[in-house]
This record gives C-alpha cells, structure tokens and sequence, in this order.
C-alpha cells in the first residue's frame, strides 16, 4: 500500500523532478529520478524514469538510423559519380571516326541522336578530317532506328560543316522504311550522297578515291614529261 | 479548330510525363512496342515512331514538356492506335500556318508537325494560346 504524502519532502521531491525534466530537455538524459519512498509521487516519478529510459533508446535508434543513411547516401553519391563518368565516357566511345582505308573516314551511329550526342559526332568528325585530311567521310546510320525531322537536320549539318573543310560525306545504311519515312516527312536530302548499305558506301568511295589518285598521279607524270623536254 | 474529346470506350495503355530528352527516347520506344503488338508492319511502326518523335520533340523544345496518353479503341469502324500530346506551353498562335510546309518558328526544319501529319491515318490538333497544345494522333490496325 502507498504510504501517505509526506508534504515536507513533497516540495523537495517535486523539484528535483523538475530539475531532471529540464536537464532532459536540455539533452542530458543520463539523469533519474530516486524512486525509493512509496507514496503518491511515485507513480510520476516512476513514469518520468521510463519515459526517459524510452527516450533514449529512441535517440540512440535514430542516430543509429542517420549513421546508416548517411552510409547509404554516400554510396549513392559515389555510385552516381561513377554513372556520370561512364556516361562521359560513353559519349566519347559511341560516336567513333576511324580511317579504314586511304583518304576514307567512318562514322558508325548507332541508337539515338540527341542533340548532345551529334554535337560530339560532329566535333569528333571534323578533327578526324582535319587531322588526317581525308576527303571522303562515310556516315554510316543503319543503327539509327528513328530518323525525325531533328535528326535529318543534324545529319544535314554534320554534312556541311564537313564540307567546308573539304571532305564529302556519304551516308549510308537507310533502311527502306526509314527511307519512306523521310519522303513522308518531306525532307530534303537530295542535296547529300546516299547510299543503301555500308559496302555500297565503301565501294563508292574507293571508286572515287581511284579516280582522285589516278588523276593525280596523271598529272605528276605529265608534269615528269614536260620536265623532261 | 475543334477541341479534342476523348472516348471513354477507349482502352488506356499507359499515360507518360515528357520531362527530358530521355523521355522522347523512352516514349518512343514504347510506342514502337506497342505498334509491333498491334501487328503493324515495319514500315508502319516506323511511320508512327517517327511521328510521335516530331510531337514529342515540339512538346519538349517549345512547351517545356507535357504528357503523353497512348490508348487504343474504335474510330471510325477502325481498330486504332490513338495517342495524344497534351502539354501546357505557349500554344500555337497560327495553327493553319505552323501545319504548312517549311514553317518553323524555331530552328527546325519546318516538317515537324505537316510531316508527323502525313505519316499517320488521322491527325487532330488543338491550340489556345498562352493555355497548352494538344494533338492527337491515330494509326489504324
């Protein structure tokens, strides 16, 4: 049974309980109150004790939780990072100029043409000319699987910045439906050397580079004549 | 200029928000799955495909985005893919002039939406300026 409230130590006892409620607000949580004299105040006391003893617990929980969110989201910032780097890297790897033969650059595309993606294409495609001064480019587009409007402009322009630094473009692999496609659309490309497949495209350029070289070496030889007389 | 109704016989296949490039990429190969479902031809899968790259395109260049409602019902005694544009941009002051050949009010090429037109089997566009664009567009089966 609970004793009676001894009122002499009631004032006292109330504020220590007081003084623990506001240390615990302050976030000193080490604090309890003494439960040792059974009477009325008890119970609170006894009640304040447990809620601070829940309280912890929770606390430590949560900072537990925050630790492993905090882990988890620098995984995810190293993670999207590394994503970043490979999509860079991606970039530069998915549009590549090679020279298969001389005077002759290609340009596989393969998937989607954004904008990002052709400004790449295209700067990557007149250093290649620049550097190796080949005159015949060969775009060769038979892993594009859409053709709009915004694409056919980019390819239109990719070909005449490609001009201007003295290299002809062809370009090649339009599959039939795409082909029909463009008509639909209305576009013109009458103005670029297409060809159906990359073979048709290659074969084009060779001929082309053999008229080129023939012609040049012509006229050296003429020009070794004249030096003769 | 009618505004754009929609059926409510009409099966819905999925509703797409427009909010990077990606998405057009994303879109539009679902509508190409989708039209590979519907047993269309390849010519005709590219023919849709194409078209709704143009409309995805406008919606993303000129009207920050919108979303996309891919459905499939009855028009017209046809068994029809139908998929609608709805975005929220500027909207098209001349609709009769942007449907024309070689206009453009950006850096296009000016085919975007006459062309989109002329690969489909049926083609609707509604406009209000300042409140949005809508076009829809349907291929029969």
């Amino acid at each position: 049974m609970e004793n009676n409230l001894d009122f002499k130590n009631a004032k006292e006892r109330i504020e220590h309980i007081e003084d623990v409620l506001s240390s615990v607000a302050a976030g000193d949580l080490d604090k309890r109150l003494q439960t040792d004299i059974e009477d009325d105040l008890t119970g609170i006391e006894e009640a304040i004790n447990i809620l601070i003893e829940d309280l912890t617990y929770e606390l430590k929980q949560s900072k537990k939780m925050k630790e492993e969110l905090e882990d988890k989201l620098n995984k995810i910032q190293e993670q999207q990072k590394t994503i970043i780097q490979q999509q860079e890297d991606l970039l530069e790897l998915s549009s590549p100029v090679t020279k298969v033969w001389d005077n002759v650059l290609i340009l596989p595309v393969i998937g989607t043409l954004d904008s990002q993606r052709t400004q790449i294409m295209m700067e990557n495609l007149l250093q290649k000319i620049v550097e190796t001064g080949c005159t015949i480019a060969i775009l060769d587009i038979t892993g594009v699987p859409t053709v709009d409007t915004q694409v056919a402009n980019h390819l239109l322009k990719t070909v005449t910045a490609a001009r201007l630094l003295g290299a002809d473009c062809i370009i090649s692999g339009i599959s039939p439906a795409i082909a029909q496609t463009i008509v639909h659309l209305g576009i013109d490309l009458s103005s670029i050397k297409t060809k159906a497949t990359l073979q048709d495209a290659m074969l084009f350029a060779m001929k082309k580079n053999n008229q080129l070289f023939e012609g040049k070496i012509h006229l050296e030889h003429k020009e070794q004549e004249e030096d003769d007389k | 200029m009618q505004e754009i109704i929609s059926d409510n016989n009409w099966n819905k296949l999925g509703i797409y928000p427009i909010v990077d490039e990606h998405d057009i990429v994303k879109v539009r190969s679902i509508v190409r799955q989708h039209a590979k479902d519907f047993r269309m031809g390849i010519v005709e899968q590219t023919r849709i495909t194409t078209a709704i790259s143009e409309l995805l395109r406008n919606m993303y260049n000129y009207a920050n985005g919108g979303d996309v409602v891919i459905e499939s019902g009855q028009v017209e005694e046809h068994n029809a893919l139908i998929i609608t544009c709805i975005d929220k941009g500027p909207g098209i002051e001349d609709v009769e002039l942007a449907m024309s050949d070689g206009y453009t009010s950006g850096m296009g090429m000016g085919y975007g939406l006459p062309g989109a037109k002329r690969l489909v089997d049926k083609f609707e566009i509604y406009s209000k300026p300042q409140k949005g664009t809508t076009v829809r567009i349907m291929k029969w089966k």
